[in-house]
């Protein structure tokens, strides 16, 4: 299943990417000409558009796609990165999940033998899993996309590799997401669903990997429902009087952009009663779980700088500004 | 690495009921095929010459490629960064009580780099780590087959005492309690490895070396 769709991938936006199967990695056909720092960024497959879709100019320089929710092979990821090298490094951009972490750690040790210097942002934006009992740390979901575009327009203007790490580490300690589900994905092997949910019931906090929540309850009205994750997220940012947000309203695989647009509504009401302002709302698919029945809420603190850089201008398959 | 291949083979089956307690079963065949894939490579390659031994190219650089590119899970690659460090420090003919000591010690910085494990986490630095703290403290007049002994007994120690840590790094972690008992399958991998590198010690292919042994004492 995903050989065939990364080749079907391929075909479709060959004028916006380079598939190199042998070495199973993508790679923008025409990155912007300003942009000295290499970002690669990749993981499981099952989460489409993500990543493939945000490759190209203004984005991703390269994606190294896993197989089915599994992360990608080192190699992968040290092939991809050595290929779009310019010589001033390289950024890898890693969901924190233990797989993605040790084999993007693996494939910067090799860089670094081979002298190509080698920075990593580390994506763990899910409240859900923060937990100090936990030495894993919070997973990366949602913040992936807008890390993924803001950082791209700051790389485009010529930065260096210490300076984008530093302003993607702290693009993502400004990130906070949050996710719910009526229904998990159907296992694509035996067409099952991955977990049992009784009608009516509500997952409270899940991943992007068909684990559970760590609770379950019946489920809200939907004015209710965003209005607490919305309090959840706002809580954890704590944003200053006077700081604006950028929001991410994602669906995770299986929800219509009707139901979408209805979440985005609450959102905005909330926000707006009592609340940062509301910069720019992104709503779609974005980061799936396959047709998990669900959304996530991401939230950023923006400045007027992080505004300006997701407006710029990118031109990948998936971004839709 | 070819007795660490025998070794390996003539272990697999315990290694992957090992794993199958505490992890997903298929450290064992990963293992096996990784060193597999490398006797075949070491054979492609021939015989090395002393001077190239200790090179890019030379016989552990090549094992340490075939692990970091064709072995999968994550114990696997972790080996093939421990045998890069080792390649990397291995600078002559003569893997010497220094060269193993840097190798050794890189190795575990690298893999503790990456995998972020601490000593008691159980997971294969519980062995790697012993190992490098007797050779820290080994003199170098000893040689390295002393050396070699003296570091692989301390990771069968460290092994040991693995059985009774409760994971907090890797697959095992996820079996919480019922792992008690079991010993890391990573870290019987790192006392495999050092207990068959004890009977050769240099940077030589074995069919050269245990022909002609180079005592580097």
């Amino acid at each position: 299943m995903v050989p065939d769709a990364l080749a079907g991938f391929a075909r479709v936006h060959a004028d916006l990417v380079v598939h190199d199967e042998a070495a199973g990695f993508f790679r923008a056909r025409h990155p912007a000409p300003g942009r000295r720092v290499a970002i690669v960024s990749g993981g499981g497959s099952g989460h489409e558009p993500l990543h493939l879709g945000f490759l190209g100019a203004g984005m991703l320089d390269a994606v190294c796609p896993g197989q089915l929710m599994a992360s990608p092979h080192n190699r992968q990821v040290f092939d991809a990165s050595r290929a779009v090298s310019r010589g001033a490094g390289v950024l890898h951009l890693v969901k924190n999940y233990t797989g993605d972490r040790i084999n993007f750690g693996i494939a910067a040790e090799r860089l670094a033998h081979e002298g190509i210097d080698c920075a990593r942002v580390l994506i763990d934006d899910d409240l859900a899993s923060d937990s100090s009992e936990s030495a894993t740390g919070r997973r990366g979901t949602g913040a992936a996309v807008l890390v993924e575009k803001v950082l791209g327009a700051a790389a485009d203007t010529g930065l260096g590799l210490r300076e984008l790490a530093d302003i993607g580490t702290e693009l993502v300690s400004r990130c906070r997401s949050l996710a719910v589900a009526s229904a998990a994905h159907r296992t694509p092997a035996t067409g099952r669903s991955a977990f049992d949910l009784a009608e009516g019931d509500l997952e409270w906090g899940v991943g992007i990997h068909g684990e559970r929540a760590r609770r379950t309850e019946s489920r809200p009205a939907l004015d209710e429902l965003v209005t607490r994750m919305t309090e959840e997220l706002l809580a954890a940012l704590d944003p200053a009087a006077g700081d604006s947000v950028i929001a991410l309203v994602n669906g995770l695989g299986g929800v219509t952009r009707l139901e979408l647009y209805g979440v985005a509504r609450q959102l905005a009401a909330r926000l707006d009663r009592c609340g940062p302002v509301l910069e720019r709302v992104l709503v779609g698919d974005f980061v799936t779980a396959l047709d998990m029945r669900g959304f996530s809420l991401t939230l950023m603190r923006a400045d007027p700088e992080t505004v300006k850089w997701f407006d710029a201008p990118a031109h990948t398959p998936s971004w839709p500004r | 690495m070819r007795r660490f291949a025998a070794s390996v083979r003539a272990t697999e089956a315990e290694l992957t009921a090992l794993d199958q307690r505490v992890g997903d079963g298929d450290f064992g065949t990963n293992l096996r095929s990784g060193l597999d894939a490398s006797v075949r490579a070491l054979d492609r390659a021939g015989p090395v010459s002393p001077a190239a031994a200790g090179r890019a190219g030379g016989p552990l650089r090549t094992v340490a490629t075939v692990f970091l590119d064709g072995v999968g899970g994550t114990s696997g690659p972790l080996f093939g960064l421990l045998l890069t460090e080792l390649a990397l420090a291995a600078v002559g003919p003569v893997l010497d009580v220094a060269a193993l000591r840097a190798g050794l010690t890189g190795g575990l910085a690298a893999v503790q780099r990456v995998g972020e494990a601490r000593p008691g986490d159980k997971t294969l630095v519980d062995a790697l780590y012993p190992a490098c703290e007797a050779l820290r403290v080994c003199p170098e007049q000893v040689g390295s087959r002393v050396a070699l002994a003296h570091a692989s007994r301390a990771a069968w120690e460290g092994v040991r005492l693995t059985a009774r840590l409760r994971a907090r790094r890797g697959r095992a972690s996820y079996v919480g309690e019922r792992g008690r008992g079991v010993p890391d399958p990573g870290a019987v991998g790192v006392g495999l490895l050092l207990s068959s590198a004890g009977g050769v010690v240099t940077g030589l292919p074995p069919s050269v070396t245990d022909a002609a042994p180079r005592r580097p004492d």
